[in-house]
């Protein structure tokens, strides 16, 4: 018997409609999200990757009670979203991040007291509390500064100590290392890993992929509203051809036919690359080398460069996202 | 100590100490709060008292009144919506929604910290009008006065808390707000008696509790005035009965704007 999942999804759809103009005003409509079925199990870290519009804000404010479904099901900690948004709330954790949301005119430890006051947090832990968020986030030093004298990266922290304040069984983090120095970035994914071994289950959404293949046992891509692939990194390279990627470049079709019919091409790839083709090459075997490539093509191109290398979950992304495009 | 999975039970009363807590916390941070609370019954006062000078024993009254509840309506009433209106402004009404705290006590600690600077405008206003004209205003019943002074301020909230769902429900409660602001500002009866605008004004009035409940005062305050033919105690049991279907209404009103944000997805917008 698998856990009982943290989080399941059926069909999750959602449109927004918006007016446009003042007196004689045009309706426009947008399907932000189109059918989504999503399973998290406790204790993972569940990775949600997309496009800019893909829907990952949309989805994340859903199951966290922001936002409600057009239609489609989602019990988020065994709670049905749409039904008892009141009853999931003190369970989860939510970091929307960004400049706003934050009281500017005073302290990052008044912004925690008041958001700790208003998820219950008895008197006598608050100000304990408080002060580890801020030490574990960072921003004890500058903690009874004014908000309004934060850096972007300041915020970003301070969103993500409200978040973690109460102690949620679950987090979600919409692009949480958005704006952070690389050493902060870093400290912020260790943080989320020490959060997963104190038994937290986080549901992030990020643009970097390496971030994404580091954290993440499981994710999902989501383009235009549909998710396109959900696994494991491993399973995403095997989706795209295999872990194994060679880049060449060429100048015609007939030299893409040469080397599909080399031993252990899962895919080939073409891209235009000013005069050239920009040739990619997946492979999940160790049949397929730069060797191979570079002697199926050579004679056309003395000064050919190809370059072997592991799969990354940009590739991966990059894929699946174009594919959906094309 | 809570380990994930043991979430805390919200304290209501905490919540809405919070409130006002951070309400406090804002206008101290914030010196531009100072117009409209401290200069500004100054202001009224000093207006008020020239405005009914020498007309009649009660004009200190008069003055009191006017002022007063110039300088309050504009606290109480104006600055419960307008917090809300600064949510949406700082992106804080999402984060404020996401918290297991039902918002209402959000705005009920808001409202009280406003009813508190309100009552500080309308002292002020008292002051001021005390010290120009060098004596003590005379009134009829001082108690009977404080007492209904007081309880314009509970119907001033009323109205305010319903203001604070419509800045909720829409991004444009502001725009709609000062439109309607002048209007609810004498057809409450705030600046003169209601019963010197045309007869089929009234029964508009008489939707808004303030309405009832400034009749009330001044029945109070001013022997021989003439308001509503009903007389003081209809207007105590009508304030009563108007300012209880809003706080009821409030109660309703909150829980179904919520639902209705996040089925539009307006929370966000500003
Ligand atoms: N409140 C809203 N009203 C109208 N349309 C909206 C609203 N919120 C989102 N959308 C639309 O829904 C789609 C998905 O937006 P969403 O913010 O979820 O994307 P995202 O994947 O988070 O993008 P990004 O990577 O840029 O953050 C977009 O087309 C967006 O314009
Ligand atoms: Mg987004």
């Amino acid at each position: 018997m698998p856990p009982d999942p943290v989080i399941e999804t059926r069909g999750i759809r959602r449109v927004f409609e918006s007016r446009k103009g003042f007196l004689f005003t045009e309706k426009t409509r947008t399907e932000a999200l189109r059918g989504v079925d999503l399973r998290v199990d406790p204790g993972e870290i569940f990775g949600l990757l997309g496009p800019n519009g893909a829907g990952k804000t949309t989805l994340t404010k859903i199951l966290s009670t922001l936002l409600l479904p057009t239609s489609g099901e989602a019990h988020v900690l065994g709670i049905d979203v749409a039904r008892d948004p009141q009853a999931l709330r003190p369970r989860i954790g939510l970091v929307l991040g960004g400049e706003r949301g934050l009281y500017n005119r005073i302290s990052a430890r008044e912004n925690l007291r008041y958001f700790a006051d208003l998820f219950g947090l008895p008197a006598s832990l608050r100000d304990r509390r408080i002060q580890e968020v801020l030490d574990r986030v960072g921003l004890t030093e500058a903690a009874d500064r004014r908000v309004e004298e934060y850096s972007r990266g300041m915020k970003q922290k301070l969103h993500l100590a409200r978040g973690i304040l109460h102690r949620p069984e679950l987090l979600f983090l919409d692009e949480p290392t958005i704006g952070l120095d690389p050493k902060s970035a870093r400290e912020t994914r260790k943080l989320v890993r020490s959060l997963v071994s104190d038994g937290v289950t986080i549901f992030l959404t990020t643009h970097y992929m390496f971030e994404a293949e580091e954290l993440c046992q499981r994710l999902a891509i989501l383009s235009k509203g549909k998710i396109v692939a959900r696994d494991t990194v491993a399973g995403l390279r095997r989706l795209v051809g295999g872990d194994t990627t060679v880049e060449a470049y060429g100048f015609e079709d007939s030299e893409i036919d040469r080397l599909r019919h080399l031993p252990g091409v899962g895919r080939i790839l073409t891209e235009e690359f000013g005069p050239r083709l920009r040739l990619t090459l997946r492979s999940s075997g160790s049949e397929l080398t730069a060797e191979s490539v570079r002697a199926a093509l050579g004679s056309a191109h003395p000064d050919l460069m190809v370059r072997e290398r592991r799969t990354v979950l940009e590739d991966v992304y990059l894929d699946l996202v174009e594919e959906e495009a094309a | 100590m809570n380990a994930p999975g043991h979430p805390f039970a919200v304290s209501r009363f905490r919540s809405t100490a919070a409130s006002v807590r951070l309400s406090v916390l804002q206008f101290v941070a914030d010196p531009q709060w100072l117009i409209p609370s401290m200069i500004a019954p100054v202001i009224f006062g000093i207006v008020a008292y020239q405005l009914v000078l020498g007309s009649g024993p009660y004009f200190l009254v008069y003055a009191i009144l006017g002022a007063g509840m110039m300088s309050m309506w504009g606290q109480t009433l104006y600055g419960s919506g307008w917090a809300t209106g600064q949510d949406r402004v700082f992106g804080t009404l999402e984060p404020t929604l996401q918290a297991p705290t039902p918002y209402v006590y959000v705005v009920l600690g808001r409202i009280l910290w406003n009813v508190v600077s309100g009552l500080v405008g309308g002292a002020i206003v008292y002051a001021v009008v005390v010290a120009e004209s060098g004596q003590l205003p005379a009134v009829a019943n001082p108690v009977l006065f404080v007492a209904m002074f007081l309880f314009v301020m509970v119907t001033l909230a009323s109205v305010g808390v319903i203001l604070s769902a419509f800045y909720v429900y829409t991004r444009f409660a502001g725009f709609i707000q000062n439109i309607g602001e002048f209007a609810f500002y004498v057809g409450t009866g705030c600046m003169f008696p209601v019963i010197f605008l045309p007869w089929w004004t009234n029964p508009i009035s008489l939707v808004f509790p303030p309405t009832w409940a400034l009749d009330a005062l001044r029945y109070g305050s001013i022997p021989g005035y003439q308001g509503f033919a009903w007389g003081f105690g209809w207007d105590v049991v009508g304030a009563v009965a108007t300012t209880a279907v809003y706080l009821v209404l409030a109660g309703l009103v909150f829980h179904r704007v919520e639902r209705h944000v996040l089925e539009v997805g307006t929370l966000a917008d500003y």
